[in-house]
């Protein structure tokens, strides 16, 4: 064997192991997104959760670090939802009694943060959300604080009022007439994984299929 | 005999009033009506049901009243995009022979204002009111849905 060729065979060699190695390091999980059925990997590591500091419904602060050391599935909702809001919520609910009934290591803890804090106050919340699982825990606070953490996951509402027997749209972030006292939000609807590390791991578009997405969530927390 | 004629008159008018009204009342068929269950502090709760129009005509359910509600609205949810938003409908349609179904993340009813919210099991009485002159009570209990119950799903 000539030395050119030792070499190229060696460069060879070498670049296989550094692809191996990359893959099994989990950088971009490209392995995992292939096997994944309805979810989305959604880590990355230059998007960070805002430093927060909202109130639980049994008036605990709840910020950062509260999703630190374990697994969260995450949403947002809000209590005069009619027909999104509980669907969620009774998604997340039978999703918990599979990955129960399953066995599984690693049950997430259920977290439903408010778009709605005016209205949704802790108290509130905890009659609410305790409803579809005792052990659900609902999330209020500041209204400015909650639209900066939805930022990075991309979530969006907007309030909807009627004025005149017109819908007239109210982006968030900006006042609404003093004068209205009711309105709906439209609004995006995914569940969101949170690894120990506090970060965003996966998301779960609608439509929710519980039975899916736990397969999932058990294939993204043993990948982690 | 006179007696006997106007009597035979006014028992074949009365049959043919009622076969007028069971035909019209049959029109429309309201079929698996579900209050969903919800929170005790739930300020508006879901209603659906399938409706079925055995008519040759396009009906529309133009209006509902619900006992023990402050009002009850018509509503459809869509997905625009990602973004799920609640439209407020003026009415709901029912094609000639066809059929609507009111569902989850779909058309649906909106009860608002519960006196009560009531707890699974429990009725509400509905009236449901066409735009061709029908209206209809019904009586729908507040559970799960088949659909939940069956863990089968539905879509948005």
């Amino acid at each position: 064997m000539s030395k050119t060729t030792l070499l190229i065979t060696v460069a060879f060699i070498v670049s296989i192991g550094v692809a191996v190695f990359s893959t099994n390091t989990n950088t971009d999980y490209q392995f995992l997104k292939r096997q994944l059925k309805v979810s989305h990997v959604l880590h990355n590591t230059n998007k960070v959760l805002p430093n927060f500091s909202l109130v639980d419904h049994n008036q605990h602060l709840f910020n950062n670090d509260r999703f630190k050391g374990k697994w969260t599935l995450l949403t947002f909702i809000y209590t005069h939802c009619p027909d999104v809001c509980p669907t969620i919520l009774m998604d997340m609910s039978m999703l918990k009694s599979i990955l129960i009934q399953r066995g599984v290591e690693t049950v997430p803890e259920f977290v439903a943060i408010t778009f709605d804090p005016k209205r949704d106050t802790p108290e509130v919340l905890k009659t609410y959300i305790t409803h579809f699982d005792k052990d659900f825990l609902g999330v209020s606070g500041d209204q400015t604080q909650i639209d900066q953490l939805i930022k990075p996951f991309g979530t969006y509402y907007e309030r909807s009022i009627e004025v005149d027997g017109k819908t007239v749209i109210i982006p968030n972030g900006q006042a609404m007439p003093e004068s209205v006292t009711s309105y709906s939000i439209n609004h995006t609807a995914w569940l969101y994984l949170i690894s120990p590390d506090g970060e965003i791991f996966a998301g779960f578009p609608t439509p929710h299929k519980p039975h899916n997405m736990a397969d999932d969530i058990e294939l993204l927390i043993s990948n982690y | 005999m006179k007696r006997i004629l106007i009597s035979v008159v006014l028992i074949f008018q009365i049959s043919l009033v009622h076969a007028m009204e069971y035909q019209k009342l049959s029109a429309i068929v309201i079929h698996d009506p579900w209050i969903r269950t919800a929170p005790p502090n739930a300020p508006m709760l879901g209603l659906f049901m399938k409706i079925r129009n055995n008519t040759n005509q396009d009906i529309r359910l133009v209006s509902v009243q619900a006992i023990g509600y402050v009002r009850a609205e018509l509503h459809r949810t869509i997905n625009h995009n990602g973004i799920m938003k609640m439209q407020k409908q003026s009415f709901m349609p029912i094609s000639a022979q066809g059929d609507l179904d009111l569902k989850p993340g779909s058309w649906h009813i909106m009860l608002i204002g519960p006196e009560i919210v009531p707890k699974e099991g429990d009725t509400s009485m509905i009236y449901l009111e066409f735009d061709n002159g029908t209206t209809q009570t019904i009586h729908v209990q507040v559970g799960k849905g088949k659909i939940m119950m069956k863990h089968n799903h539905y879509t948005y």
